[in-house]
């Protein structure tokens, strides 16, 4: 029987520097998760406690957002990856751009729940003092709230781009570069809520 | 195949349903908090390959952020169950 030989891209997609950022980050938030497990860990009764003030619901339906958005990009990338003529690759952005206009939308609920949960959290006279939790819970959640309104805005420079017929099966860095930054804020929030919502 | 980032779309999903389930029921302790990471691990290797495109890059490259992963979840579950 022959054997298949599947072909293998020597560099991950997107821009060098931008996996740069994305090595940076994964540490940055890989150390502070191991700071709230372990923190967990020496004082379980109180994050246990502080906890049942968070809403799951919310952070269920951040998840739901961030991977649906994820999955809207894939699509819109697949689409000008495959566009090779000046009528394709015309016609390949204009689709595109509607899923990316999906992904910017889905970006900005993500952005308009978390500030209903944190208006919620700071209501009830929750901040960074309260407990460690808190803090883990404030510096966390705040710090990956920052990263999807730079991957938010990222989504609309690339939903103008494609307005513009800017990309084809030659040119996909760019569309490319800012997806993979969307996927990171997917994946660390993929650790983060069960981490801080769910687990006890 | 066609429809690979549908059915990725779906998988990720159902893990976040059960996840939520979990903590809803109050069931997210003891052995479950186990399965819950777990299926954490497969949910972010799910987007690093399917969604990222890391399936078909070198394999140092796609080593990089699945080793993150393990260590990361690795070290929450030993501090769980430590």
């Amino acid at each position: 029987m022959a054997k298949s030989v599947t072909f293998k891209e020597p560099y991950p997609p997107g821009d060098f520097a931008i996996w740069l950022v994305i090595y940076i980050e994964l540490v940055t938030f890989g150390l502070m998760f191991l700071g709230y497990a372990f923190s967990r860990h020496a004082d379980v009764a109180l994050f246990n406690k502080s906890q049942l003030l968070l809403n799951q619901t919310s952070g269920f339906i951040d998840t739901l957002i961030l991977i649906t958005g994820s999955y809207l990009i894939v699509k819109a990338v697949n689409l000008v990856k495959n566009a090779k003529g000046e009528q394709s690759v015309k016609e390949a952005n204009q689709k595109a751009s509607k899923w990316i206009a999906a992904s910017v939308l889905f970006g900005c609920l993500f952005l308009v729940n978390k500030l209903l949960e944190f208006s919620d959290i700071f209501g009830q006279g929750i901040s960074l003092d309260t407990n460690k939790f808190f803090m883990f819970y404030l510096l966390l959640t705040m710090f990956h709230f920052m990263h999807v309104t730079l991957g938010t805005i990222i989504l609309f420079n690339i939903f103008r781009r494609t307005k513009a017929s800017a990309y084809s099966a030659e040119n996909t860095r760019g569309i490319e570069t800012g997806a993979v930054y969307w996927h990171l804020v997917d994946v660390l929030w993929i650790v983060l809520f069960p981490l801080i919502y769910i687990i006890r | 195949m066609k429809r690979t980032v549908e059915i990725v779309w779906i998988v990720l999903i159902a893990l976040t349903i059960f996840a939520y389930l979990l903590g809803k029921l109050h069931l997210a302790s003891g052995f479950m908090v186990g399965v819950l990471l777990f299926t954490t691990f497969i949910k972010g290797q799910l987007v690093i390959d399917y969604f990222m495109g890391m399936k078909n890059v070198s394999l140092k490259y796609r080593l990089i952020p699945t080793i993150w992963l393990v260590v990361v979840i690795s070290s929450i579950a030993v501090s769980y169950y430590l």
